[in-house]
């Protein structure tokens, strides 16, 4: 074709250059475009174009588009654009221009021996249409100049005159004699014979396209010379239709045996060409009882009525895949809603059927091999799922998996074809699985070979793509389940990641809690991950065969910022915004690391969302764990005196509502939110049957903890945050008075030292960013108080931001976490106060 | 590195219960007898390492030390078929082997002679143990060894491990019936200091109550030892069932008993347990028992195990709960019941401070089948607890106006020249009593005690 192509583009560029006057060669031109790219200058390039154009008209638009396609394109593929439109349009208005009309029907496209020896041309022909298969190669000899046009395949849709329709073969004056001074029979016997041509695709004595659309076959008409005798014209009338079909049909016969139009464009020629080869035979028949002297246009029409309809079916059809410009899947739909809506016509709807089958027959192979295999064979990408990618497993990132799962392979909607809709989903899915069992390293081997054949008639193909699926998607569930553990590794991550082994957490808390609490830059990650493995081998965390999956990840945010910069990106970072002012527990994680195929379900955004949990729980329970800690150093408190006791007590009691309040966040996120979450999840684990909706349960177990452990809340998690930080800030306090009133009571057994402590001992500062403003010089008992009043704010301004977000979603759970920390109805009164002082306020 | 914790069993009541503490465990974590995992027994499962260590050879002893100061209780241990599962070493029989004689005096004093070979045991178990969590402490209240050396030993325990949780187990005596010990009065009131002064949290087991549970809701005409002494084990095991099989919360020593106790001085526990059964008695379960049955159950003062008598004023309180719940349990259920104790106001708490019953979902032992779906223990903090000890205060003083049976005690050096430490004692129990009755008040904070009043 290339040759061929440059020899049209040399002789079209002659043509141009000529015409415009310019002083190069065609030669220059195209070693000009020649060139790689970047020696070239795309303005140099279109001035060459514009100067072999000024004289043509539109060229202007032309070289916008050309100009458009340089950015894009390699100049040569521009240049043989460009040219393009003059060989296909250009060249009729340079004729036009030179020629004078009349000349243009006379155009020198067709050669004049042939078309004044009739005879010989009217054997030709038959010659031709009988082997429609060569009708290219014999066309491109006969009528060259008219195959100019083709260029690329590609670029030729407009037209292909590889086949006869009409045009032009009438231009030599034919008609000299004038039939109408014939007698009926014998103007019936003219008539038939150019009927019979014009069903072959000429142009008959009598017999012509109308004027102006003889370019366009789709809505080409025929009109019957005024000549013939009007009863005849008007029997001759019901039969031409059928040329237009045959033209249709063989048209979209020439167009759609290029490659690049598709596997099932060209099934669907091949099985056409089948169709008109018994159209030809027809055709035969006809001309030979013509010529034996027996046809009559009665007879003539009565044999060709059933054709005529079956044609017309089909010509619409093809009509309508070429107008649409449809290709595989989308033609496949076309052609099976026509045969629903043929119900009636069984004849033609047998005929579509047969056609529809063997158009399917490659879509169905790639679909089959899809399906059984895994693979996609399908070069023309006309298939219903996409390969997006190509590197192999080895290869990719480190978090590939969930956008493996996700867009590694997609349905193109517009690919499906109608009759797969309802089932691309599972395609999709059959060979998706099969890819990921595969890549397991294991074979996969369907139970027996399928065979999938279209057909409109059953639900054959239906039910071996369901089957297919099911094999698939029982196969990779086990291949999860049983082979890979699944639900061991999930076990294992509610274990470390839920803090579910309370014991092993209790010990690694142990373990890091002074590096963890240095600031984040000077933890040691190494040192942490050798802790993590001795406690994890130590402690009863040593039977889990996952726990070496285990690891510490310190990431750069605390959990406040990262959930504020995840659900809004434009919101002001909640004041540290560098990792420079947080601590080694507010950026503390444990990493979960698992291998294919578990890491389908446990991909980095699972991941992720476990860690986001893990946090809010790990830094709770550090707090937690600090004011247990206080806890214990207060119990020396029990050998003072009573009255001693009582300067301590208002201290043990904003303790005690301190991890009344933290405990029972633990206890609602634990109990009340992961634990019967997690029940639901398991029961649902029991139910699924397939990866999918293993995906999907587990997705909505981790948003459903997400969001009532209230992490998704900006606002809530900022007040949960506050809480743990005043709990710290005051656990701190507390150690440092403990040490001065230990010796103090223990010493002296006295009471009353309330105002013994100098400003220097009690110089907390408190290193926890909070709101307290704790002036130095406060007795012990005031700053209890202030303690005191600043938690309590804290805690009731968070109990009634949970109830108001509760009133908004019923659904949720967080008024139980209200409940729960205020259960004996202790803190009613400050929430009315609260609330009475929302009421009072003037609303923003 | 687990939180271990050492039991200490002392006298003949600690001994038995720690004896039946014992043999529960081993059946619970599928050890034998002879301290070897059975076979049906897989690891991975448990903790074990809480209360057991593992010798060379692999096998589970416990981390117990048994003291006494008269050989019965232990030679029928050692006698058992459990003799194998304890280390020789870790039993202390005082050798003369006389006995306290039921008298608290001597067997404090006891306890200060033999306090370096006791403390050599202990100081030995301590430092085999890596990050040691605390102490359980069984023992009666009224005999001798058990109150008199438990008190010394307690006051040790304190000064030496001051950093590490003391529990109690303590057996209150059963004032139904007439004791043969008549210094039980003075026994008591100075073991009750101690444990008011040195002891971290002291599960109280009132030997009243759990008789006439056994004969009220067991249907046990006269019940053995052994019998109370099952129910005893079973409120042991099942309050520790979180450190051995440990979940989110509540798997440490601390975890359990911090949230219970708001101020120190307040840290007796009332236990009660649902649903009691014996081992005879499979037919009388014929009820349904659900999450909510189970927490309303353990609320009504039948089930519990201290005998608290009539409060007459209606006045006392909850100062804060824990439910170990075993069974199969949904988890949604929690919510739901504790939805409906708040709603109802099934329980009375505390006005001066936030307080809920907290719940602690539990697994439990694969290898003990329950005849029931779900059971629960509660361990309580509870204000009517002050009554145990204001009868003990009032027998105290009948006794001591009349001056009785204090011979016995000024045998002993403590009490040689004046009684003051009795008369301390009752000043400490006395302001422990006042101190629950403030706590029903909203001014509990701000309450402090009146001294010197008889």
């Amino acid at each position: 074709m290339t040759t061929g192509g440059q020899d049209t583009i040399r002789t079209t560029l002659k043509r141009l250059i000529e015409f415009s006057g310019a002083n190069f060669t065609a030669d220059d031109v195209i070693r000009e475009f020649r060139l790689p790219k970047d020696k070239n200058s795309n303005r140099k390039l279109l001035t060459t174009l514009k100067i072999i154009t000024k004289h043509q008209p539109s060229a202007r638009n032309h070289l916008i588009e050309v100009n458009k396609l340089l950015e894009k394109k390699d100049p040569f593929y521009c240049l043989v654009h460009f040219l393009n439109q003059y060989a296909e349009n250009g060249t009729t208005p340079e004729i036009s221009k030179k020629t004078s009309p009349v000349a243009l029907l006379s155009s020198t496209k067709i050669s004049d021996p042939v078309t004044r020896d009739k005879v010989s041309e009217i054997k030709e022909r038959v010659v031709q249409a009988a082997s429609g298969g060569l009708s290219k190669s014999i066309q491109s000899g006969t009528a060259g100049g008219n195959n100019s046009t083709l260029l690329f395949p590609a670029l030729n849709k407009s037209r292909s005159n590889s086949s006869w329709d009409f045009q032009k073969i009438d231009l030599v004056p034919f008609q000299h004699s004038n039939v109408s001074a014939l007698p009926i029979p014998t103007q019936e016997a003219v008539l038939l014979h150019d009927l019979i041509y014009c069903l072959s695709g000429m142009r008959g004595n009598y017999i012509y396209p109308e004027e102006g659309c003889e370019s366009d076959t789709d809505a080409i008409r025929f009109k019957i010379s005024e000549q013939i005798h009007s009863s005849l014209r008007d029997m001759a009338y019901e039969i031409v239709p059928l040329a237009r079909h045959y033209v249709c049909v063989q048209k979209f016969v020439q167009r759609a045996s290029f490659t690049n139009c598709g596997q099932v464009l060209q099934a669907l020629s091949a099985a056409l060409r089948a169709l008109i080869h018994d159209y030809y035979l027809l055709l035969a028949q006809l001309e030979s009882e013509l010529v034996a002297g027996s046809l009559t246009l009665h007879k003539m029409l009565f044999y060709i009525r059933p054709t005529l309809n079956t044609m017309d079916v089909l010509a619409s059809a093809v009509n309508d895949i070429c107008s649409s410009d449809l290709r595989g899947g989308q033609a496949l739909t076309l052609l099976y809603d026509r045969i629903n809506a043929l119900t009636g016509d069984e004849e033609s709807q047998k005929f579509l059927i047969q056609l529809t089958q063997l158009a399917a027959v490659p879509y169905m192979e790639i679909l089959q091999m899809w399906i059984q295999k895994g693979v996609i064979d399908d070069p023309q990408e006309e298939f219903l799922v996409e390969d997006n990618e190509v590197i192999r497993r080895e290869e990719l990132p480190e978090h590939y998996s969930a956008d493996y799962w996700e867009k590694r392979y997609t349905i193109r909607r517009e690919r499906i074809p109608r009759f797969l809709e309802k089932v691309s989903d599972i395609i999709l899915r059959t060979g998706k699985y099969l890819n990921v069992i595969r890549q397991c390293g294991k074979k996969v081997k369907p139970p027996q070979t399928i065979v999938l054949h279209f057909s409109p008639k059953n639900q054959n193909h239906i039910a071996a793509i369901q089957s297919a699926y099911l094999f698939a998607s029982k196969n990779l569930l086990e291949v999860l389940l049983k082979e890979n553990d699944l639900m061991g590794h999930l076990m294992s991550v509610k274990r470390y990641l839920l803090l579910y082994q309370g014991d092993f957490i209790t010990q690694f808390m142990d373990a890091c809690e002074e590096e963890l609490d240095k600031n984040v830059d000077q933890v040691l990650p190494v040192k942490l991950e050798n802790l993590l493995g001795l406690t994890l081998r130590l402690s009863s965390a040593k039977h889990d065969p996952y726990k070496d999956d285990l690891h510490c990840e310190l990431l750069t945010f605390d959990l406040a910022t990262q959930m504020s910069k995840i659900i809004n990106n434009e919101e002001e970072y909640w004041q540290n915004n560098d990792r420079i002012d947080l601590y080694g527990l507010e950026c503390f994680a444990f990493r979960y690391e698992v291998k294919w195929p578990v890491s389908l379900v446990l991909n980095h955004i699972a991941i992720s969302k476990y860690q986001m949990l893990f946090r809010q729980l790990f830094y709770c329970k550090h707090v937690d764990r600090q004011l247990c800690k206080i806890w214990k150093e207060n119990n020396a408190a029990k050998k003072f005196t009573p009255q001693a006791a009582e300067l301590y007590r208002s201290a043990f009691a904003l303790r005690q509502r301190m991890m009344n309040a933290i405990q029972n966040l633990e206890y609602y996120m634990m109990i009340e939110v992961i634990e019967p979450n997690w029940h639901n999840f398991i029961e649902n684990m029991n139910k699924v049957e397939n990866v999918d909706d293993v995906l999907v349960v587990h997705q909505d177990f981790l948003d459903l903890c997400l969001k009532n452990c209230m992490i998704t809340d900006p606002t809530l998690l900022r007040s949960i945050v506050k809480l743990c930080n005043i709990c710290l800030n005051f656990c701190e306090f507390i150690q440092k008075a403990q040490r001065h009133f230990l010796d103090a009571e223990l010493s002296s057994m006295l009471c009353e030292s309330d105002g013994d402590f100098s400003e220097s001992e009690f110089d907390v500062s408190s290193h926890r960013q909070t709101e307290s403003s704790l002036a130095p010089t406060d007795t012990f008992s005031e700053r209890v108080k202030r303690f005191d009043l600043e938690f309590t704010g804290l805690l009731i301004g968070f109990l009634r931001q949970i109830s108001d977000v509760a009133s908004d979603n019923p659904s949720d759970r967080f008024i139980n976490l209200v409940h729960r920390i205020n259960f004996n109805s202790f803190y009613n009164e400050q929430l009315d106060k609260l609330c009475a002082k929302d009421a009072m306020a003037p609303h923003h | 590195m687990p939180s271990e914790i050492i039991t200490l069993q002392l006298g003949q009541c600690g001994n038995q219960i720690g004896f039946e503490f014992w043999k529960r465990l081993c059946l619970e974590h599928g050890i034998s007898p002879t301290g070897v995992l059975e076979d049906f027994a897989t690891d991975g499962l448990d903790r074990k390492d809480v209360f057991f260590y593992q010798a060379d050879d692999d096998h589970y002893i416990p981390r117990a030390v048994l003291l006494d100061l008269e050989p019965r209780v232990i030679h029928t241990i050692m006698s058992s078929p459990y003799a194998k599962l304890y280390n020789p070493e870790n039993i202390y029989l005082s050798k003369h082997g006389g006995g306290a004689g039921n008298n608290w005096a001597s067997g404090y004093s006891q306890g200060e002679k033999l306090h370096e070979e006791v403390f050599d045991i202990i100081d030995r178990e301590a430092d085999g143990s890596d990050s040691l969590e605390g102490f359980v402490l069984c023992h009666s209240i009224a005999g001798g060894t058990g109150s008199g050396m438990g008190s010394y030993i307690m006051e040790r325990l304190s000064d030496r491990f001051p950093k590490k949780l003391i529990e109690t187990y303590s057996v209150f005596p059963n004032q139904d019936e007439i004791s043969d010990v008549v210094v039980q009065p003075y026994n008591s009131l100075l073991t009750l200091r101690r444990l008011t002064s040195c002891a971290d949290c002291v599960v109280v087991l009132d030997n009243t109550a759990l008789n006439r549970i056994a004969t009220d809701r067991l249907h046990i005409q006269n019940p053995s030892f052994t019998q109370i002494n099952t129910l005893v084990s079973t409120i042991m095991s099942v309050s520790t069932t979180t450190l051995r099989y440990p979940s989110y919360m509540n798997n440490n020593l601390i975890g359990l008993t911090a949230p219970l106790i708001p101020t120190p001085q307040l840290h007796f526990l009332m236990t009660g347990y649902t649903p009691l059964t014996t081992d005879n008695d499979q037919t009388v379960n014929v009820r349904k028992t659900t999450v909510l049955d189970v927490m309303r159950r353990l609320l009504q003062p039948k089930n519990m195990m201290v005998s608290t008598g009539p409060d007459k004023t209606n006045h006392h309180c909850y100062i804060s709960i824990l439910n170990i719940i075993q069974g199969e349990v949904d988890p949604t259920q929690v919510h739901k019941s504790l939805q409906r104790i708040r709603e109802r106001k099934l329980a009375q708490f505390i006005p001066w401070g936030p307080t809920s019953i907290q719940v602690a979902l539990s697994r439990s032992s694969p290898y003990v089948q329950s005849s029931h779906r779900v059971s629960g223990l509660m361990l309580a903090n509870h204000t009517s607890i002050c009554s145990l000890f204001e009868r003990a205060l009032s027998q105290y003083d009948k006794l001591r106006k009349r001056g009785a049976f204090l011979d016995q005690f000024k045998r002993e050096d403590m009490f040689k020249d004046d009684l003051t430490e009795l008369d301390e004692s009752r000043e400490v129990v006395d302001c422990l009593v006042q101190e629950y009755e403030a706590a029903t008040q909203p001014n509990y904070l701000h309450w402090s005690a009146r001294k010197g009043e008889t």
